[in-house]
């Protein structure tokens, strides 16, 4: 009889199988603090260059790192933060992923804020806000005698996040504080722009102006549909770098590829692209072809990686075959496409994408969008761009045109 | 009045002596049963005539000299009994029913004098004023004053301390006349009635006297339904408590009959009110006509039937759920169904106002050829002004006077200058009555629609004066329209486009600023609850459009955009392709404004491709014009330049000749541009 954890010895020794201790593919990039961002992150050496050399002067800089959905730009965000942590340990990094219905101030101020556990009025200002602080703070005696019993402290939840009401001048404030402590100064990167709706990211880059221009350094990302197109244009002059992020090419890929597998191998590692070794699970053609697949975009080299790898353990099988990453693709495609829980809408456009082809706000025909059930392209772009996001259809690198296709994997066996 | 006295003596009293004679013995047999008498007049239907009515004053003195009913006093209180029976008894002619139980009292009264029998006379006053209240024949502002001055004689007999119940029911019914006066101020008149009905219901106590507080409360519900002073709003919200409060005693069980009333009471306030979600409002007015329609069926209560008919027409005009073309329909049948009973001989009034609804109806309808509608709702409108007289009554009059204006207003057949004109007339007719004083909410509506027909003559005739006259009577009618309300969304819709017409003209930044404001306070009241205008249903995105771009070149660009894009979603849900197609050609021109070239070029395919399968010739032309003009920006000269080079050549079939200058321009700074390009060497 099989017990559960018979079932799960199998499942580590599947995976020890293909020489791994682990499968290394993540959706999202690992946290700042871990060292695996050090191994796994890959090329970008023009990209890193760029904004490195901004960083050799004392004049304060906004960054904008922009690029398609799943290229790799919080990775990219992160590992220029972590490399600045280890280089100058007397400058304050911040990170923090925009949270909704918050300006980019109030934003600003937390990231920083929580950066700094020791500074006691930075805690209390995350305090006011309900969010919780490194250390408990202390009641200040005239607010203990003021409550008359009525009930010292409020829990924490049950404090209103309350944005502070200048949230420029606290952020200033805050930022003099911290150059004190760093003389080499602060640097804010927010991420994830495009989350928010591209009207509402326009107006607080607009109300943000002062702020960017302000105390720190900024970074922040973006995907270029919608938004970060009419930042280009539109707040010109208020980026010093705008920093494109485009598909990896394939020998970056496959090195990448060995990064990821050296970071979770058992023995005998080996980072050389030459030796046969170094894509171990895979054989350098299956590397090549898997390469080739994941069209250079790092989330959807994660996810397919992901899924190869799994269907391998599955298969008990030690190494990558032509046979078993085909098995391992085929098993991509409904399994993209599960995650995605797509609407009827979307799944429509996906079939349609799927049986047409490439499609562009060219030449696309009326006729074809009323098949849709739509009179306009703008319409359905936001369920391509949904499809984009699941990694189901990508975006053709064309400026003169929106054109989409669909990603191409073989057919399940079904 | 003083019908049926000082006849010549040859009048046949036999047969109506015998009828009496049958209901004087059914009447002790039943023992009060109203049913019961019900029963017997129902049986004896033919033989209530006007031969009835012409004898009743005559055969006094034969059932007395009978002596089978008694004394004097036992007769004139069968005359009683039969005036009461007969003004409740709901089948017949009901004009002549009134008529009879009139007669029936004024013999009564000859017996019941107010010297020697205070009480009953008293009660007999109460009851004709009831009578007159109700009265079909003769001239209804003056029965309403006889009703009230009858109402008030009890009064003098029925008071507070001597008969607090039967005060009670006299200040009820003195309310209850008030509440149809026609003379007078009508806003007091309405005050009057919920004074009087207030009164009533100190003695009138849910404990003591379930029923007739009920009774009581229902009349106050009517009275706040129509209110004039104080908060609309709050007074209808009044209303439909008190009709739930009245709803609370008279179950459909205990009560059918007041059961249904309130269910009708209870819908029309439902119908009108303003807090809620309108919607829900009409979907809970239709319910309950149509419970109310379960006890009121055309058989048991034909009147009440067919009024109730009519209300169901009318919120099945407003509603705003289900498929609009087919609930005007249904307002059109309830309509018809309701004037098979209320017909122009039996009930006048009922059956103007009923006209005059299927006049509203029909030019609405979405069905059906729409010139023949309007010719079809003037028709109807014609015939409701027919009784609907200016001295009879007023402010039907007027209020007919507008429809019929309105419907002039957008007459197809005809000349439409001509049109026009009797529009503007007509309106100024019904201001005649439609006095800000009187009545400031009609009067803001009226000035709104004579501000819509003088702008539809200023597009016609150029004439700045009908322009300036519009904005006006815009202005005017907005202070004192409830914000918020359909009225004043329109308003203000119009207002905006009166301002920007005028814009158009003079070029004076003021308008456009002043026409800015009224869109944006007219989208800002906005709300799904207000979709029951269709107008506004299509005015909302178009407006949005409008005042987007509009504001995207003055430099809002962040609210402008939003309000073009919202206007794009809205439109692509709608039946307008071409509204849609300017929209997203605005979108595109303010994406253009922008430099975001990427979605300057979306926008401006989407509304190519949306022109060209509406073959919308100068639609192409500008669309293609943006497009090249994008692409040439982003250096893709040769794509720029063919689109550039097709919009010319339209602009030019189109003979716009200044568009054709600026495309020239546009590609020859393309051509120049591609050419160093090309020559700088690689």
């Amino acid at each position: 009889m099989t017990t559960a954890d018979d079932i799960f010895d199998q499942s580590t020794s599947n995976v020890q199988g293909l020489g791994l201790h682990e499968i290394p593919f993540t959706e999202s990039p690992p946290d700042l603090d871990s060292e695996t961002l050090q191994y796994i992150f890959t090329g970008r050496e023009h990209e890193l260059r760029r904004v490195f050399n901004l960083f050799q002067s004392r004049e304060r800089r906004r960054i904008l790192v922009y690029g398609r959905i799943g290229i790799g730009k919080s990775a990219f965000l992160r590992e220029v933060l972590s490399v600045l942590r280890r280089k100058r340990p007397q400058m304050l990094t911040a990170y923090i992923s925009l949270p909704a219905d918050l300006d980019l101030a109030t934003t600003a101020l937390i990231a920083v804020a929580r950066e700094m556990a020791d500074d006691e009025w930075a805690q209390r200002q995350l305090y006011q806000m309900g969010i919780p602080t490194a250390k408990i703070l202390k009641e200040r005696s005239a607010e203990v005698s003021g409550s008359l019993g009525i009930g010292g402290r409020l829990a924490e939840k049950d404090l209103p996040i309350t944005k502070p009401l200048y949230p420029t001048v606290s952020l200033d404030t805050l930022l003099e504080r911290a150059q004190e402590k760093y003389p080499q100064g602060v640097v804010i990167a927010i991420d994830d722009l495009d989350k928010r709706n591209p009207s509402a990211v326009r107006q607080m880059m607009h109300d943000a102006q002062g702020m960017l221009k302000g105390r720190a350094w900024f970074m922040l990302t973006g995907h270029p549909m919608g938004i970060t197109g009419d930042l280009l244009t539109s707040e010109r002059g208020l980026f010093d770098l705008q920093l494109k992020l485009e598909e990896l090419d394939q020998p970056t890929t496959y090195k990448m590829l060995i990064n990821y597998l050296n970071s979770a191998r058992i023995s005998n590692r080996s980072t050389d692209p030459n030796d046969a070794r170094s894509v171990l699970p895979f054989t350098p053609e299956t590397a090549a072809r898997f390469c080739e697949v994941s069209l250079g975009k790092p989330r959807l080299f994660n996810r397919l990686g992901n899924t190869v790898l799994d269907t391998a353990a599955n298969m008990q099988a030690t190494s990558i075959t032509p046979e078993v990453l085909a098995e391992g693709l085929r098993a991509a495609a409904p399994e993209l496409r599960e995650r995605a829980a797509l609407s009827v809408q979307e799944e429509r456009i996906r079939a349609f994408l799927e049986q047409r082809g490439p499609i562009s706000d060219e030449t696309i025909t009326y006729e074809d969008l009323e098949q849709l059930g739509f009179r306009s392209f703008s319409d359905i772009l936001p369920f391509l761009e949904r499809l984009e996001a699941a990694d189901l259809a990508h975006q053709l690198d064309q400026d003169d045109t929106k054109a989409f296709a669909p990603i191409a994997l073989p057919p399940a066996l079904e | 009045m003083g019908k049926g006295f000082g006849q010549p003596k040859a009048v046949p009293t036999r047969s109506a002596a015998q009828l009496m004679r049958a209901f004087g013995k059914y009447c002790a047999e039943a023992k009060g049963d109203e049913r019961q008498v019900e029963q017997f007049l129902q049986a004896n239907l033919a033989k209530l005539d006007e031969y009835l009515l012409e004898a009743l004053p005559h055969i006094f003195p034969k059932l007395l000299d009978d002596g089978l009913f008694g004394d004097r006093q036992n007769v004139a209180s069968l005359f009683v009994a039969f005036g009461i029976a007969i003004s409740g008894f709901p089948l017949g002619d009901r004009a002549l029913n009134l008529e009879l139980s009139f007669a029936a009292y004024r013999v009564a009264l000859r017996v019941f004098t107010r010297d020697n029998f205070p009480q009953e006379w008293a009660g007999l006053q109460n009851n004709l004023g009831n009578a007159y209240r109700d009265r079909i024949r003769g001239d209804r502002a003056e029965n309403l004053e006889q009703a009230i001055a009858a109402s008030e004689l009890s009064l003098q007999v029925h008071t507070r301390d001597a008969f607090p119940q039967e005060w009670a029911m006299s200040q009820n019914n003195l309310g209850a006349a008030y509440g149809e006066r026609i003379r007078g101020d009508r806003a007091e008149n309405l005050e009057q009635t919920i004074a009087a009905s207030e009164l009533s219901l100190q003695v009138r106590t849910r404990d003591a006297f379930p029923e007739k507080w009920a009774s009581t409360q229902n009349n106050l519900g009517i009275a706040y339904g129509d209110r004039i002073r104080g908060d609309r709003a709050e007074n209808l919200e009044r209303a439909i408590a008190v009709y739930e409060l009245s709803l609370q005693v008279y179950t459909c069980n205990a009560f059918p009959e007041y059961w249904a009333r309130s269910q009708n009471n209870l819908g029309t306030a439902y119908g009108n009110r303003i807090q809620g979600d309108r919607a829900d409002n009409l979907e809970r007015a239709i319910a309950a006509y149509e419970l109310s329609l379960q006890v009121y069926t055309r058989d048991a209560f034909p009147e009440k039937w067919a009024l109730t008919q009519n209300n169901l027409g009318i919120a099945y005009g407003d509603r705003i759920r289900g498929d609009r073309a087919e609930n005007l329909e249904q307002a059109i049948a309830a309509y018809e169904l309701s004037l098979r009973v209320l017909t122009r001989d039996a009930f006048p009034e009922d059956w103007a106002l009923t006209q005059n609804n299927l006049g509203t109806a029909y030019g609405n309808r979405i069905q059906g050829d729409r010139a023949e509608n309007l010719e079809q709702a003037i028709g109807a409108y014609e015939l409701s002004l027919q009784v609907y007289t200016r001295d009879a009554f007023p402010e039907k009059w007027a209020r007919s006077k507008h429809n019929i204006a309105n419907a002039y207003r957008d007459r197809i057949l005809g000349e439409q200058l001509v049109n026009l004109k009797t529009a503007v007339d007509l309106h100024q007719e019904a201001a005649q009555v439609f006095t800000q004083d009187a009545f400031p909410l009609s009067w803001a509506e009226n000035q709104g629609c004579l501000a819509e027909a003088l702008m539809m003559q200023a597009s016609l005739t150029d004439n700045a004066n009908d322009l300036d006259m519009a904005v006006a009577l815009l202005k005017g009618a907005l202070e004192v329209s409830v914000p918020g309300s359909p009225d004043f969304i329109d308003s203000q819709y119009l207002l905006g486009n009166a301002l920007s017409r005028r814009f158009e003209r003079n070029q004076q930044a003021s308008d456009l600023q002043e026409a800015l404001k009224a869109y944006k306070t007219a989208l800002d009241a906005i709300s799904p609850e207000h979709y029951d205008r269709e107008k506004i249903w299509q005015a909302l995105p178009t407006t949005q459009s409008v005042l987007g771009s509009r504001l995207v070149r003055e430099g809002q660009w962040q609210e402008g955009l939003q309000l073009l894009l919202n206007s794009v979603r809205l439109l692509s849900e709608g039946d307008d392709p071409l509204a849609h197609a300017n929209a997203l050609y605005q979108t595109g021109r303010a994406h253009e404004t922008l430099a975001d070239w990427d979605n300057a070029r979306l926008y401006y395919r989407d509304a190519l491709r949306l022109y060209d399968h509406l073959n919308d010739q100068p639609g192409i032309a500008q669309s293609r014009h943006g497009l090249g003009s994008v692409l040439a920006s982003q250096g893709y000269f040769k794509k720029g330049m063919a689109e550039l080079q097709q919009a010319r050549e339209l602009y030019h079939q189109l003979d716009r000749q200044n568009r054709v200058a600026e495309v020239d321009n546009l590609y020859q700074a393309a051509q120049r541009a591609e050419q160093q390009i090309s020559e700088v060497p690689l």
